[in-house]
């Protein structure tokens, strides 16, 4: 066991690296999924031109590895003169990444609500921005649930390839960590894990999610 | 009633004497999907308080006249009111205008719906189904709202099942929850669309009831059923549509016990063969 020594000493800092990647991930996935549901809503209600430039963005950046755009972004943001610490530069790019697939999940459960639930709701009166409030999305975006909550854990892994651009998170301190220990091993074992532990808790809470849509509400 | 449409088509708001204005009127409405036309020139004139049955064979229209009197479906011809309020075209002169979708979704509050499939939202309670559109729609005090809700499920038998969520109800209870539904707006008028064809035998009954009562009550009603001896009961007039076009109409023991077309023969003759009354 005394070869797990160099993993027992470090893991706190990987905890703390554990901490940031949190952190990161929960600070894009806000914004992503905000941006999702708005680009799903242009999708399926934009005119033309809305739903036409919808499309386009998203078969840009669906057909563009995550790294290259996080690497692009990295040389671009200080050309344009725009002053964003690396941190939210980072957020920014994964939640415009994340939304792109979000926006899918989300249009597939506005599309699946059978026609009778906005006859019902128009039925009653309501303009279309009350039938989205209280009657589609609600229903959508419960329908949504499990699908985004896999998108969730893959944005949670896919925040270790910041530290590409020089950011510091779970993969990072690891990588640390293994130069000062030479024991790379049991330091990504450890990594490993802690990541491991962090998707699957998030992949419970969506089979969770998952049972309560089948079995009604 | 031919100078009716002609009066209505000069103001936009109906200004005869309350006893004479018709609660609901359709006047050449003609709609088609694609090439297929399934409503021609069908005018249809219901007066305050009386209950019109329709009834016609399958795919004759009956569904999409009751969809275009509140707009789901939208229709190319002809113009429709509900207590002289235009529903979705006003006329100007000969022009037919389409009115704002603000203006349209105020005029479909004053018109209740009831849907075969019930169509309650699965992820409210019973007593937010009732209540969330005069609340949202209406601005009613939520605890108006629901104080009402209460009462039109007492009317309608279900005063312990306020809390529950639709998917825990009989269909028969989920289509009284949605006949509450749309009292619950205080519509002038309501439309009712075979309401108890996708019903276990059982349970049709109750929904029937509901519909009876309400009829007492006074409301002005457009039922389409395939219940001929409730159409006898409830009916104060029966419309039989065929191919998109009224083909007959007048009192049930008219329409059911003499009827003056062969269509209307035949389609009574094929029902009476598949149900042996
Ligand atoms: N959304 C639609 N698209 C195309 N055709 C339709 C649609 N709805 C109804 N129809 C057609 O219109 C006709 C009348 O249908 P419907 O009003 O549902 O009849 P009914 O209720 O009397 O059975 C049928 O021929 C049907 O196939
Ligand atoms: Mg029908």
């Amino acid at each position: 066991m005394n070869n797990f020594n160099p993993l027992i000493h470090s893991f706190p800092y990987l905890l703390r690296g554990a901490g940031m990647t949190v952190l990161m991930a929960a600070t894009a996935a806000i914004p992503a999924t905000v941006l999702g549901v708005v680009l799903a809503l242009l999708q399926v209600f934009g005119n033309r031109i809305l739903r036409a430039s919808v499309i386009a963005y998203l078969l840009l950046v669906r057909g563009i590895p995550l790294l290259v755009l996080l690497t692009f972004a990295y040389y671009l943001l200080p050309l344009t003169g725009i002053d964003l610490p690396p941190f939210w530069g980072v957020v920014l790019v994964i939640a415009c990444y994340y939304a792109a697939f979000m926006s899918e999940v989300f249009r597939a459960g506005i599309l699946s609500l059978p026609q009778a639930q906005w006859d019902a709701a128009r039925g009653l009166g309501m303009t279309r921005p009350l039938m989205l409030k209280i009657v589609i999305l609600p229903q959508a975006l419960r329908l949504a649930a499990p699908p985004y909550v896999s998108l969730c854990v893959s944005l949670v892994k896919a925040t270790s390839l910041v530290s590409i651009v020089g950011l510091w998170e779970l993969t990072m301190a690891s990588r640390e960590v293994v130069e000062r220990t030479l024991a790379p091993f049991q330091v990504f074992i450890g990594a490993g894990a802690i990541y491991f532990c962090i998707c699957y808790a998030l992949a419970l809470y969506g089979r969770h999610l998952e049972r309560r849509v089948l079995h009604g509400h | 009633m031919a100078d009716i449409s002609s009066d209505a088509s000069s103001t936009a708001i109906d200004v005869r004497p309350l006893a004479r204005r018709p609660m609901l009127e359709i006047s050449g409405v003609s709609k088609s999907f694609g090439a297929t036309q399934v409503l021609c020139d069908v005018s249809l004139s219901v007066a305050p308080g009386e209950v019109v049955v329709v009834i016609g064979p399958s795919g004759s229209g009956k569904t999409t006249l009751l969809r275009c009197i509140n707009l789901l479906e939208d229709y190319e011809e002809g113009t429709i009111t509900v207590d002289g309020a235009p529903i979705g075209y006003r006329r100007r002169g000969s022009e037919r205008i389409r009115m704002s979708e603000r203006d349209i979704a105020a005029a479909r509050a004053t018109i209740g719906m009831v849907f075969q499939s019930f169509n309650l939202f699965p992820h409210m309670t019973v007593l937010r189904n009732i209540a969330a559109a005069p609340v949202r729609v209406k601005g009613a005090p939520r605890e108006t709202a629901e104080a009402r809700a209460r009462e039109l499920l007492a009317m309608v038998g279900l005063s312990d099942k306020a809390a529950e969520h639709p998917a825990r109800l009989s269909g028969g209870q989920q289509q009284r929850v949605a006949i509450a539904r749309a009292l619950a707006m205080d519509p002038k008028i309501m439309l009712f669309d075979e309401v108890t064809s996708a019903l276990d035998p059982e349970l049709v009954g109750e929904v029937l009831a509901a519909m009876q009562q309400l009829a007492q009550g006074g409301m002005t009603m457009v039922v389409v059923t395939h219940e001929m001896s409730f159409a006898r009961d409830i009916a104060d007039r029966i419309v039989f549509i065929d191919g998109g076009v009224i083909v007959e109409q007048g009192k049930p023991d008219e329409i059911l016990f003499a009827p003056r077309t062969n269509r209307v023969r035949a389609f009574l003759k094929r029902y009476n063969d598949r149900y042996r009354i």
